[in-house]
């Protein structure tokens, strides 16, 4: 098991998170979503869903299906319908992501680090969504916004990582 | 409303008070409910009748889904006042160091989280600055317009000529001057304005100035610029409504920066004013998405402007009617290697004429009377504190005490990282919850006679000042006064 420990790089000077950014982004690649990269036991919970209203439950035989990599390195796999964004998704499921503008793409909460494998496949971010991401903690280079990303065939089986707030050398605290 | 309470004293409840409902209080509440293994009671306590600090008094009318917060923090609260493990209250119109000392509260709890916020204005400390007829502090110009009773019907912002206001000049360049800069520019945009919970009396004093022009003044350069790309591209976009925006050449032009230098949020800020000065037709398809109006079809032209490297040194006013005339700026340069900020003495002053200033130069954090008698630590605008956890002034651990917030860290972030601050605050308090022996001294808060609203009573101001609104076709009529706040629940 491993602990996913990016963030650092907001703290960096501006002049030099570019560069961190890109080298976070590689250790992404290499530990959060290398299948050769020992995890812990993926849970399957689609019976968690039921409990929770604003899921729809999907139509038998349309499942799509998503990953959750948790900060502690745990994964989570759920069936969901087409439509539903990650937000909905995590939050639905009692996931630790926080929406805090309410889903409407008015903050960096619900940030998400997606595989690269399924990046591209999701269609482009706009630019109210960029312009959030730019103030996300720990921005990636496959970075979105979990309640921007909905759930379709062509990004079925998507595996997102939620990155983990470890903000413990923050500059404030030694103030 | 309830007259007489006192903080129910629950027998094994750890207690928890925090001081300030704005989202910094009611994310470290609403972390801490979600939470605390052990059954904790929470009490939000905060200086208006009403909750919800800068989310209600500081955030943008026209940028609602930012306010969306105060729906997690009302479901939250709905949800614990009734909560079988845990417990919630929310006391309004109390102020923690005035009616109910600190003292008293860190002796009847076993925690105290202080996220009172920002509640003081940073200073231009220059000649002018308090007593000149049209310089507002950014501060009290945005709890202006949002209806903040302490100043909604301030005579110095009612009464002042705003049919006079064609030259307005902001100082600074954080989101803040790009929110007050959009409203100026606006003013007459019914559409924007219509809908929202803006102050009806501040919008109609704002829709009589015929604003030309806004200059937005830096004291350094647009790499230092303070805003973030959102509220930019806000300002850009009121081109729509032939509003224009400009940058000097000197500060701003294309091929200026080096960009593998520097990080995303900056390429894409230089690759939107970069667009945004090109004419409309040579533009990338993102910065023509609205269709801009024919220079003929604009009856009254406006602009805005980003200014660099000044600092306003004089504010000039007529010596009878105390009316601001102009503003006198020094030019600044950059030393290196720190960027420092000197005076440019090779450049001469600059006059700029103006009818209105407002000074955005960040809130700054207060500290509370008592702080001193307590030997609470406050340095540089922030509670001296350790992660959170509150220092001394000779910096030993201040037992019991937390921050959160922007009075932990000073003015900076938005709610995201405010929340983020929040939840770390409020898992140290968790932390140390668990290792430290229950409050020994039975000492209970006595509300006595003191007002207050409970939550309950907030709901019911809440569906007043909604139904209120939807007859006038708004969101939302905010009260404008204490007064009509408590007359709203008094049968």
């Amino acid at each position: 098991m491993f602990k996913v420990t990016i963030g650092i790089t907001s703290l960096l000077p501006r002049r030099m998170a570019s560069s961190s950014i890109q080298a976070s982004t590689t250790l992404m690649r290499q530990h959060i979503f290398n299948s050769n990269t020992k995890l812990t036991i993926s849970h399957f919970s689609t019976s968690s869903i039921l409990r929770h209203g604003h899921l729809k439950k999907p139509v038998p035989g349309e499942e799509l299906k998503v990953t959750f990599v948790l900060k502690d390195g745990e994964q989570k796999t759920y069936e969901v319908s087409e439509g539903e964004t990650l937000l909905d998704i995590a939050q639905g499921n009692d996931l630790d992501m926080e929406g805090a503008c309410g889903g409407s793409c008015a903050c960096s909460t619900c940030h998400v680090i997606v595989d690269p494998d399924y990046y591209d496949a999701i269609p482009e971010p706009e630019d109210d969504e960029n312009d959030m991401l730019d103030l996300a903690y720990g921005l990636t280079e496959t970075s979105r916004l979990g309640c921007q990303v909905k759930m379709s065939k062509d990004i079925d089986g998507i595996r997102v990582a939620l990155p983990a707030m470890t903000r413990n050398v923050n500059n404030n605290d030694f103030k | 409303m309830i007259w007489r309470r006192h903080l129910s004293t629950g027998q094994g409840y750890k207690k928890i008070s925090i001081v300030g409902s704005g989202p910094a209080g009611f994310f470290t509440a609403y972390h801490l409910l979600n939470k605390s293994k052990i059954p904790i009671h929470v009490t939000v306590w905060e200086k208006l009748p009403t909750p919800f600090g800068l989310s209600r008094y500081g955030v943008a009318p026209d940028h609602p889904e930012v306010k969306n917060c105060e729906e997690t923090f009302t479901e939250c609260a709905r949800k614990f006042i009734s909560d079988k493990h845990h417990k919630f209250e929310f006391i309004g119109g109390v102020e923690i160091g005035n009616q109910i000392k600190l003292k008293d509260l860190l002796k009847s709890q076993d925690a105290v989280v202080l996220s009172y916020g920002c509640t003081g204005d940073k200073k231009l400390h220059i000649p002018g600055e308090t007593d000149t007829s049209g310089v507002f502090s950014s501060r009290n110009f945005v709890n202006w317009y949002n209806g903040h009773p302490d100043i909604a019907q301030d005579p110095k912002l009612l009464d002042f000529e705003w049919s006079k206001v064609k030259n307005i000049g902001i100082i600074g360049n954080g989101n803040v001057a790009m929110d007050i800069a959009r409203i100026l520019l606006s003013n007459r945009i019914d559409a924007i304005w219509k809908h929202t919970d803006i102050s009806s009396v501040a919008l109609e004093c704002l829709r009589n100035a015929p604003i030309e022009n806004v200059k937005i003044i830096g004291r350094r350069d647009f790499v230092h610029s303070k805003f973030t790309n959102k509220e930019l591209r806000e300002l850009w976009q009121l081109e729509r409504y032939g509003i224009f925006g400009k940058i000097d050449k000197e500060y701003f032009h294309d091929g200026m920066f080096d960009l593998s230098q520097f990080d995303r949020a900056f390429k894409r800020r230089v690759e939107m004013c970069s667009e945004y000065l090109k004419p409309f037709t040579q533009r990338k398809k993102n910065f023509k998405k609205f269709p801009i109006p024919s220079p003929s079809d604009v009856y009254d032209k406006r602009t805005w402007e980003l200014d660099y490297l000044l600092s306003p040194i004089k504010i000039n006013k007529c010596p009878q009617t105390s009316r601001l005339e102009s503003l006198t700026l020094s030019h600044n340069k950059l030393a290196l290697p720190e960027n420092k900020v000197i005076k440019d003495e090779e450049k001469a002053d600059v006059e700029y004429p103006m009818d209105l200033l407002i000074t955005s130069l960040g809130y700054a954090g207060i500290p509370l009377e008592e702080f001193n008698a307590l030997g609470i630590g406050f340095e540089r605008g922030h509670v001296a504190n350790k992660q959170g956890r509150v220092l001394t002034t000779t910096n030993d651990l201040y037992p019991k005490l937390y921050a959160s917030g922007w009075i932990r860290k000073g003015s900076q972030g938005v709610i995201a990282s405010t929340m983020e601050d929040a939840f770390e605050v409020g898992d140290r308090v968790i932390q140390d919850l668990f290792v430290q022996p229950s409050t020994t001294e039975s000492f209970d808060i006595n509300l006595g006679k003191i007002r207050h609203t409970t939550w309950a009573d907030w709901e019911r101001i809440n569906r007043q000042e909604l139904k209120n609104g939807k007859e006038e076709g708004k969101k939302r009529t905010k009260f404008l006064s204490i007064e009509d706040i408590m007359n709203s629940i008094k049968s």
